[in-house]
């Protein structure tokens, strides 16, 4: 009960901020059907997409001849793949997770609970359960925005509850991989300022890996190491699954990072 | 090794079975690389008593507290609060504490009476004793409905105080608990803090406010350099301070004045000598009986000459005074 009470007081101090980042991804993934819809048909697509330099394409993350096979179901996928849809989400669980442990810690806020009869690890896994939220939060807003501007605008996807399902387990997959990562780092921190600093620089790094890795042949070999690599939302939308090598990656690597998080947190000294 | 002691003041409420000490730091460092904010820090502080935490600046009165509340791993040494070690079963303890977090340590999206609510749940106490403090503070409802973004550093100040206090703890760790606060509530907190004492609880705090100190403490302990100086009541601190004896001699300044205390000033054209002796001033009367003296004051050692002695180094270290200093 003090976990949870503790979770609904982290969640509700920048509820505000987190609301217009829900909505603002809901806008996002809603305008993409949209505009899939304004274009045509696939081919019409393909053929646009053809047109865009190699720079441009590699954002995207698809293969050739893409949208033939994958129609529009493949084209709304591609507003979760988009840098803003990963900044809006990034932001999102960067923020939480900084301002939760480190935040509180630079402002002595976390004295309040830690002063009294709680132990360090249930003041923690409060802020796991505040992450496992927002993350289930976050990948919500962004799958209903994109079924509802797709109902709205009665877009031939082709998908159903399965694919929006699997998107929606990939998107909080991914989102908990990476307030997982900044939780862990937040939790050995005492300033939010330096979480949000390196988490920031070591996001956009694993992004751009990512990115040269499909665009230069020769740094394909790094592509494995950036967690975007495992974010499909193609598949999910098209096949309506998450292959588990994606699942074990972003689903452990957010995992191991908060369980270091804690061993960290239980031994270390709080300035407050 | 600490020695038990009773509290003067064998409060009713406390029950026989409680170790000695509602506070026990036993041989307490801190270190920082090659810095030690704590070193050797041993300190006992009796149930049912208001005792003073004193030190300059940078002395270790807030890493030794924050060791009390379990934020920080003692390098070596043990702490331990009703006998429950402050870091290995920190939690029990802390169910017992009410511990002032500083004002700026509140949630600032919250109002007042949210805050209070929110601290008494995780406390896992009722907060019984809520509507005195906030009587006793002068804390409106109204202001309570108000976000903590809008209160002064004094309010919020309040606030800090009440959430500590609502649930009536066994023990309230204060750091400067007085900051912020004018002197009609300052009066106001010390009159609550001797009702807690009263009642049984007690109360550590340390603060910068001399004056408070001597009105509100029974027992003040001083540390320096992370080391207790000085641990004992108002009265022992001061006797081990030395008095001032200003002597004006119609005849010669006699010989032998030396002997009996340090000389600080001494004018022989004017025949006045300013004399520091220790508690006994007997061989002072003895001395002056054979000599013409035209006046004699003696200044009894100020509180705050005591302090400035401790801090700077002084006065001589009396951290075993009486027989219960430690």
């Amino acid at each position: 009960m003090t976990m949870l009470r503790i979770t609904a007081r982290l969640l509700r101090r920048g509820l505000g901020g987190t609301l217009m980042l829900f909505l603002g991804i809901a806008l996002f993934e809603f305008i993409n059907p949209v505009i899939g819809d304004s274009l045509g048909g696939a081919e019409v697509v393909q053929g646009l997409f053809d047109q865009l330099p190699p720079g441009m394409r590699a954002i995207a993350q698809v293969q050739p001849d893409f949208f033939i096979e994958a129609g529009f179901a493949g084209f709304i996928s591609l507003g979760f793949t988009h840098p803003v849809y990963f900044v809006l989400v990034s932001s999102s669980v960067v923020g939480f997770s900084a301002r939760s442990i480190a935040g509180e810690v630079d402002s002595g806020v976390i004295a309040l609970t830690l002063a009294r009869p709680v132990s360090r690890r249930v003041a923690y896994l409060a802020r796991v359960a505040g992450l496992l939220a927002l993350s289930l939060g976050l990948a919500l807003v962004g799958v209903l925005g994109s079924w509802i501007g797709t109902v709205i605008v009665d877009l031939p996807a082709g998908t159903g509850l399965r694919d929006y399902g699997a998107l929606f387990a990939a998107s909080a997959l991914l989102a908990w991989a990476v307030g997982g990562m900044v939780l862990g780092v937040s939790a050995a921190s005492s300033t939010t300022g330096r979480v949000v600093g390196w988490a920031t620089a070591v996001l956009v790094v694993l992004y751009f890996i990512d990115y040269f890795a499909e665009l230069w042949s020769v740094l394909e070999t790094l592509g494995p190491f950036s967690v975007f690599r495992y974010f499909d939302p193609a598949i999910a939308l098209v096949e309506g699954r998450v292959p588990w090598i994606n699942v074990l990656v972003l689903g452990g690597a957010g995992t191991v990072a908060i369980v270091i998080g804690l061993l960290v947190f239980e031994r270390r000294d709080l300035p407050v | 090794m600490i020695v038990p002691q009773t509290s003067p003041l064998s409060p009713s409420s406390v029950d026989p079975a409680e170790p000695a000490n509602a506070i026990v730091l036993d041989a307490v460092s801190k270190r920082y690389g090659t810095f030690a904010a704590l070193d050797g820090l041993t300190l006992g502080v009796p149930h049912g008593i208001i005792q003073g935490f004193l030190g300059p600046n940078g002395a270790g009165k807030t890493t030794a507290i924050r060791i009390l509340m379990g934020f920080l791993r003692a390098s070596s040494g043990s702490s331990s609060i009703f006998g429950l070690d402050t870091w290995s079963a920190g939690v029990q303890a802390r169910e017992r504490v009410g511990y002032l977090v500083t004002a700026d340590a509140l949630y600032p999206d919250m109002d007042g009476i949210d805050q209070l609510d929110f601290a008494a749940k995780i406390s896992g106490r009722n907060p019984v004793l809520r509507t005195r403090v906030l009587d006793a503070l002068e804390l409106s409802s109204a202001t309570l409905a108000q976000r903590l973004g809008s209160y002064s550093k004094g309010m919020r100040q309040k606030l800090a105080i009440v959430a500590a206090m609502q649930h009536d703890p066994d023990l309230l760790v204060l750091d400067e608990p007085s900051d912020g606060l004018d002197p009609l509530i300052q009066q106001h907190f010390e009159t609550l803090l001797r009702e807690r004492r009263d009642a049984g609880r007690t109360v550590f705090m340390s603060s910068h406010d001399l004056a408070e100190v001597e009105r509100t403490c029974e027992r003040i302990a001083v540390i320096r350099r992370g080391q207790l100086v000085a641990n004992g009541t108002v009265q022992e601190l001061s006797r081990h301070y030395r008095r001032t004896a200003v002597i004006r001699f119609r005849s010669a300044i006699p010989d032998g004045l030396a002997q009996i205390g340090e000389i600080e000033y001494a004018d022989a054209r004017t025949g006045t000598v300013r004399l520091l002796i220790a508690d006994d001033i007997n061989p002072l009367i003895q001395a002056l009986s054979y000599a013409d003296v035209a006046h004699l004051g003696i200044e009894e050692p100020q509180l705050q000459n005591v302090f400035f002695g401790f801090y700077d180094g002084t006065q001589v270290e009396t951290s075993d005074i009486g027989s219960a200093a430690r």
